[in-house]
């Protein structure tokens, strides 16, 4: 890239307001907008069509398995509570991000509530897709753990933020539905108590596994988010960052290559193919009794015991990820907004506060899932039954996020596939991990920073 | 003078109307293909030039999405990686399909029935080819490292090592249209004019000397359409790569679909990867250009 472009990009910059009115030239551009009303009936922005008392309210969502039991069940628990009539629809995750930006940006009211991943609440918040629930009046559950709580505000409460936000006050844009993140498994048959640091993980990987029939260890290696996700809480826990608070990459000096030197440090004890191990491969080896432990999100945490799935039933324990100076997992929760054109928002607001409830939530919690109160999940009852449900609130916790822009899956991708690079290259090599973790997270870093100052909104 | 003058008027007046009728009837087709056709190419290149940030429309940006993604490194890669795809995978589709349309094109036994089985693969969902694949290749599950491991070799993990990866996935292309090539150059074969062929024979030409000097020449139209076909659908893989290995290990296998996709719809840069499919789409008219004029100068 020449200097002339590099400067020529990073002499543009953008408002606030030009972020928020760009948002509305999107929806004449996209033309959308009558066809989109006609269909969804309506274009209120806050007007409330059935009321807290009755009428229904629409929820758009993505399909997942963690969404099963909030569907199938806690929707008609509503209705029958409130009579509140609950439509819901879902699609495929690529899908319904587009379709609820779409609805959004053009005030459809097709929907009051959104389905969201955490990741998209920084573009939704910034560009009025969804409305702010500080605004609307919702009473947040102090009993909500903090850091769940916290991937809802825009702009975010701490770490780095765009640069037309720097000094505006959180908001509350969107609600924690589902705290989903990182934690560790680990076979007790190999671990007596759970492990602390990496340390401890790599002794039992040098002293106890015999690949092929048992590694050490079990990593996603896919390039982009997947690897991200392996690499973020060794990162993490050797004290590197993403982002620092002025966006510049966190993980190029010492603490970044010392956690990537870790992850290479487990080569000789995981399985051979892990560049191209997505969840599907890293869990399976776990869950046919081949791995010692593995980080992962909750959503596998329901498997373990289940005798279709699992060779190792009973025999699976959980915990926060370990540390070395710190424990950092990773966060990825499910989270709801209230769309900008929602008709009945009085009814959207009420679900929210009914659905993340401590009463309700302990129901949630009653049937293993990731509930987003700390009594759900240290109930000591439910602990017992779902004994992952203590480490998803330690994981909470201690939980880093990731940066919060529209940006982030762009960098994740950036700093994804020169880990994977990194990784591929370490298996072939198999010695001088210093260097090539050095020079592929210098890379990384150098492509981020290029790519953000293109965008024009990091004031550099 | 005026009682004449009225009549002709008339009869040139209905002249004039049925002369236009035919582009009348054309209206309502030319509006559909403007509808389906015309405008989705011209909404792309107008995106291609309009600066979008986060999704967002900020206006007409000229020609910066596409010096962004000139300078763009990921972007020069995807183009050389899609090109190495399409100049591997048709080349062994053709010789292949082009092989086995010779050995069928003869009255053999079974002939039907290993026809019917040579086009098979075409017929499956690209995203079901992936799936297949992927289970065939996966080091956890799949059949490739076991049969290594049966043979006393290491496991090859292929999706795991960049040229194992780009071979696998090449191999996938050439699994599932080879079959088009073939049904295509069958097609040809079968309808050549079987007299020079005959009269060659008669003078003594032997089989590769008939193939080289008269079959091909012959069949090399229709060759020529199969390449051009399968050029154009190769360099717009997408599917089964997606599924296979996302365009990793790092990026080995990114062909520029699915950095195109990804740049729209996972960084939500509209414009950059508008612009990067119209660059695309310039490059593959002017490639198209060139062939038909070295085929047009090669015929005469």
């Amino acid at each position: 890239m020449s200097d002339s472009t590099t400067s020529e990009r990073s002499s543009r910059s953008y408002t606030r307001r030009q972020i928020v009115k760009g948002a509305l030239g999107t929806g004449a551009v996209l033309g959308l907008s009558p066809l989109a009303a006609a269909c969804g009936g309506g274009s209120s922005s806050s007007g409330s069509s059935g009321g807290a008392g009755g009428g229904s309210i629409t929820i758009g969502s993505f399909s997942d398995p963690a969404m099963v039991p909030f569907r199938d069940v806690f929707l008609k628990k509503f209705t029958a509570e409130t009579g509140i009539k609950v439509n819901y629809h879902e699609t495929n995750y690529d899908a319904w991000f587009q379709n609820s930006k779409t609805d959004g940006l053009n005030k459809t009211g097709a929907y009051d509530i959104y389905v969201m991943d955490d990741n998209w609440v920084p573009e939704y918040a910034a560009s009025g897709i969804v409305q702010s629930l500080d605004k609307l009046g919702l009473k947040v559950n102090p009993d909500i753990l903090a850091k769940g709580l916290d991937q809802g505000y825009w702009p975010p409460k701490s770490g780095p933020r765009l640069q037309a936000f720097a000094n505006d006050t959180p908001e509350l844009f969107s609600l924690v539905i589902i705290d989903d993140v990182e934690i560790l498994y680990y076979n007790k048959d190999y671990f007596p108590t759970a492990p602390v640091t990496w340390d401890d993980i790599l002794n039992v990987a040098k002293t106890k596994s015999h690949p092929p029939s048992l590694y050490g260890w079990s990593p996603r290696g896919v390039a982009g988010n997947p690897i991200v996700q392996t690499y973020l809480p060794l990162l993490n826990s050797y004290g590197g960052n993403f982002a620092n608070d002025d966006w510049s990459p966190g993980f190029a000096g010492p603490e970044g290559v010392g956690a990537l030197e870790r992850l290479f440090e487990f080569i000789p004890y995981m399985p051979s193919g892990i560049a191209a191990f997505d969840t599907s491969q890293e869990t399976a080896v776990m869950l046919q009794g081949h791995c010692t432990a593995m980080t992962e999100y909750t959503g596998t945490a329901h498997v373990v015991d289940d005798p279709t799935q699992s060779k190792v039933v009973g025999k699976i324990d959980f915990a926060a990820t370990p540390k070395q100076v710190k424990s950092g997992p990773a966060i990825g929760t499910f989270i709801c907004g209230i769309a900008s054109g929602a008709p009945n928002t009085a009814g959207a607001v009420k679900f929210l506060e009914w659905f993340t409830s401590s009463k309700v939530q302990k129901e949630f919690a009653g049937g293993g899932s990731a509930a987003v109160t700390g009594s759900a999940l240290r109930d000591a009852t439910l602990s017992a039954k779902y004994r992952w449900l203590p480490a998803i609130a330690d994981a909470v916790d201690n939980s880093i996020p990731k940066p919060r822009t529209p940006d982030e899956p762009k960098m994740e991708d950036l700093l994804g596939t020169e880990l994977n690079q990194a990784l591929v290259q370490a298996i072939s090599q198999k010695s001088g991990y210093t260097q090539i973790a050095q020079s592929h997270l210098t890379a990384a870093a150098n492509q981020i920073t290029a790519y953000l100052k293109q965008q024009g909104t990091y004031g550099f | 003078m005026a009682e004449t003058a009225a009549p002709r008027k008339s009869r040139e007046g209905w002249r004039g109307r049925f002369l236009a009728s035919p582009y009348l009837l054309l209206i309502p087709a030319a509006i559909a293909l403007a509808g389906v056709s015309i405008y989705p190419l011209f909404y792309g290149v107008r995106a291609s030039v309009t600066h979008y940030l986060y999704g967002r429309d900020f206006g007409f940006n000229g020609l910066t999405n596409y010096r962004n993604v000139w300078h763009d490194e990921f972007f020069r890669q995807a183009m050389v990686t899609t090109a190495k795809y399409v100049v591997c995978a048709v080349t062994i589709e053709t010789l292949l399909g082009l092989g086995l349309a010779l050995l069928v094109s003869r009255e053999i036994r079974f002939g039907g029935p290993i026809r019917v089985g040579l086009i098979l693969p075409m017929t499956i969902a690209p995203v079901v080819v992936g799936v297949m694949w992927r289970l065939l290749y996966d080091s956890g599950v799949g059949v490739t490292d076991p049969l290594f491991q049966l043979f006393g070799a290491s496991p090859p993990d292929v999706l795991a090592h960049d040229t194992s990866a780009f071979i696998s996935v090449v191999l996938v292309d050439v699994w599932e249209w080879t079959p088009l090539i073939f049904l295509i150059l069958l097609a040809g074969l079968q309808s050549l004019p079987q007299e020079p062929l005959e009269a060659a024979r008669v003078d003594g030409a032997g089989r590769v000397r008939l193939f080289l000097d008269h079959t091909l020449p012959m069949l090399r139209p229709v060759l020529f359409v199969a390449i051009t076909l399968r050029v154009i659908d190769a360099i717009g893989t997408f599917d089964q790569i997606y599924v296979l290995t996302k365009g990793g290990p790092g990026t080995a296998t990114r062909l520029i679909s699915i950095y195109a996709y990804n740049t729209a719809f996972l960084f939500t840069q509209y414009g950059q990867a508008a612009a990067m499919l119209i660059a695309l789409l310039a490059m593959v008219m002017l490639l198209m250009i060139v062939a038909v004029r070295m085929m047009r100068k090669s015929l005469r």
